[in-house]
């Protein structure tokens, strides 16, 4: 898809990008991280010919874009960089609308994929008529979204699209970026300088340190297997904590130690049922499968009583939430296991404190 | 009374010579918007911007030249008459131009432009659908200190035999009376009055909305 072969490029007598050589997959998502000034930036620049390059060469879908005209090349390549560079004299819509209108698209056409993409984004419609100055550093971030996905692009750049944003807007742009991109499959490189993000969005990382591509892998091969001290220090002391951002719930459901009742029986009867089969947890769920509530037996100390609990708003834990989200929820509310439900809120089964202990121990145990 | 006398018996005259101000003002004012648009136009292209911040201090110097002193330079060289007049008028009217537009282009902010450029806008289409656009308050505002100047130099041009206004404030001097140097210098004043309020008008006309709504 997107091929860089020996790549090189010099700023006076200084080489900001050294020999790089790697291929991207179509429909994942590469990203570039290093320290600032470290060629992350130049390298994206040199794939829509923003920056020229010195050596080498780089072909999309097997054409080297020196053959392209930079003009064509560049319409065909969505483009975001951090302050977006919105048009302020030009509507939402006028914006999402530039590229369509010079690739001479039919008004009823563009209208409609304005439309579109407003809705991929989350932007109500209303915003069509707005103006740059109108919207919050959020939105702005969606209309350069769309603006940039507007001609349908195969490939998006995206400089550092979120680095001005504050820290709870950023996370909940990345989430709504993963769940556009599982949608839209492009082929997308992505620069940021923030480790984090990168093992959240990436599929694949390209560690640059001073002009130097350092190593290039998959997220959890890097995260397994740093190429040398550099790659160490940027992922962090709690790289194997990192990892666990990259499992998901539905990896830990356990379907056994806890029985399902139906939420028309009695409490009485759960009660009876639980103690016959010596069993702590029980979940009562509607006839469509859906969690209602969840009965705990607690056992009896020396101090204390057996205990039978009622809770009928339990807190759940959804299939997508990574194991990181999970065990930090867990800790904060003080709960040995939750239920696990999907997005319609269907039961799938438990997740066990000490199982993800277990777990977690054995493979950092491995690596 | 004498003033409103004087106005009404040769209100004629006046009339003819403020269709002459207008006339020269009008001429005047499409040479310098499109002489100074080009030449800024010239010196903000990229790579050329060290020209274009020479272009503006040098200007930003040409502001403080009187007008009389260009208008008689011109007199020097081409001589007296309505087209001296003019030409004089031009070259003191593109300095305000010049410096709005080529500081205007020059500040429109650089992710704009790279956004632009990124998403495959030519170099024309980035300076007609972008940094025209973008820069067009502070143009506007060039043309309007423009218009203004011409309209008040017009009358110091009268010295060379420009015509216009300014024959009845020199007359009025020069007789010592009033009432004729007041007629001249009033319909002047209305009039620079007026070319700057439909200038106003304009410019809220022509520059986007997008540039004029404050931030919510």
């Amino acid at each position: 898809m997107i091929e860089l072969t020996n790549v090189s490029k010099n700023f006076g007598n200084k080489t900001v990008v050294n020999n790089f050589s790697l291929h991207i997959e179509k429909g994942s998502l590469t990203i570039f991280i290093g320290p600032s000034g470290c060629g992350k930036t130049t390298t994206l620049r040199m794939i829509n010919r923003l920056t020229p390059f010195d050596k080498g060469n780089i072909f999309v879908n097997g054409t080297s874009i020196i053959d392209i005209d930079p003009v064509e090349l560049r319409r065909k390549i969505g483009y975001v960089i951090q302050e977006i560079g919105l048009f302020p004299h030009f509507t939402v819509f006028e914006n999402i609308a530039i590229v369509p209108r010079l690739l001479k698209w039919k008004q009823k056409k563009i209208e409609q994929r304005v439309e579109e993409l407003l809705e991929l984004v989350t932007l109500n419609q209303s915003f069509a008529q707005k103006y740059p100055l109108q919207l919050s550093g959020g939105e702005k971030q969606r209309v350069g979204l769309a603006r940039a996905l507007a001609a349908e692009p195969e490939i998006l750049l995206m400089d550092e699209p979120f680095g001005a944003i504050d820290p709870i807007n950023r996370l909940k742009l990345q989430d709504s970026f993963l769940e556009i991109q599982e949608e839209i499959e492009k082929t997308v490189v992505f620069v940021t300088h923030d480790i984090n993000e990168a093992i959240k969005l990436g599929d694949q990382i390209a560690i640059i340190d001073k002009g130097n591509l350092i190593q290039y892998d998959n997220v959890s091969q890097i995260l397994s297997n740093p190429a040398n001290e550099f790659v160490e220090n940027l992922l962090g002391q709690d790289r194997n904590i990192k990892a666990l951002s990259l499992e998901k719930a539905k990896d830990y459901v356990l379907k056994d130690g806890f029985i399902t009742v139906l939420d028309t029986e009695s409490r009485e009867s759960v009660e009876k049922k639980m103690k016959e089969k010596n069993i702590e947890i029980a979940f009562s769920l509607d006839k469509k499968n859906r969690l209602i509530s969840r009965f705990v037996l607690e056992k009896a100390t020396e101090t204390k009583k057996q205990k039978f609990i009622h809770d009928s708003a339990p807190w759940v834990i959804e299939r997508q939430n990574n194991i990181k989200e999970t065990l930090s929820k867990m800790l904060e509310i003080g709960e040995k296991q939750l239920p696990v439900v999907n997005r319609k809120k269907e039961f799938v089964g438990i997740i066990k404190l000490n199982n993800i202990f277990e777990e977690v121990n054995k493979k950092t145990n491995i690596s | 009374m004498n003033i409103l006398s004087y106005y009404l018996n040769n209100f004629g005259r006046i009339m003819s010579a403020l269709e002459v101000h207008i006339l020269i003002f009008l001429i005047s004012l499409t040479f310098s918007v499109v002489i100074g648009m080009a030449i800024s136009i010239f010196v903000t292209q990229e790579g050329r911007k060290k020209i274009g911040k020479v272009i503006l201090s040098i200007m930003g110097a040409a502001q403080s030249v009187p007008s009389l002193v260009i208008i008689a330079l011109i007199f020097i060289f081409v001589g007296i008459g309505i087209k001296p007049a003019i030409i004089a008028l031009v070259v003191y009217g593109l300095v305000p131009i010049i410096f709005n537009t080529t500081s205007g282009i020059l500040s429109v902010r650089q992710n704009i432009i790279e956004a632009g450029r990124g998403m495959g806008l030519t170099q024309n289409q980035l300076l007609w659908k972008v940094k025209i656009p973008i820069a067009l308050p502070v143009i506007m505002g060039g043309i309007r200190s423009s218009a203004t100047i011409i309209i008040g130099s017009a009358t110091v041009a009268a010295v060379i035999g420009g015509g216009g206004l300014g024959d009845f404030i020199f007359i009025g001097l020069k007789l010592q009376k009033p009432e004729i140097l007041i007629s001249g210098a009033i319909t002047v004043s209305l009039l620079a009055i007026i070319v700057d309020f439909i200038m106003a008008k304009i410019e809220k006309k022509v520059v986007s909305r997008g540039l004029q709504i404050k931030k919510n």
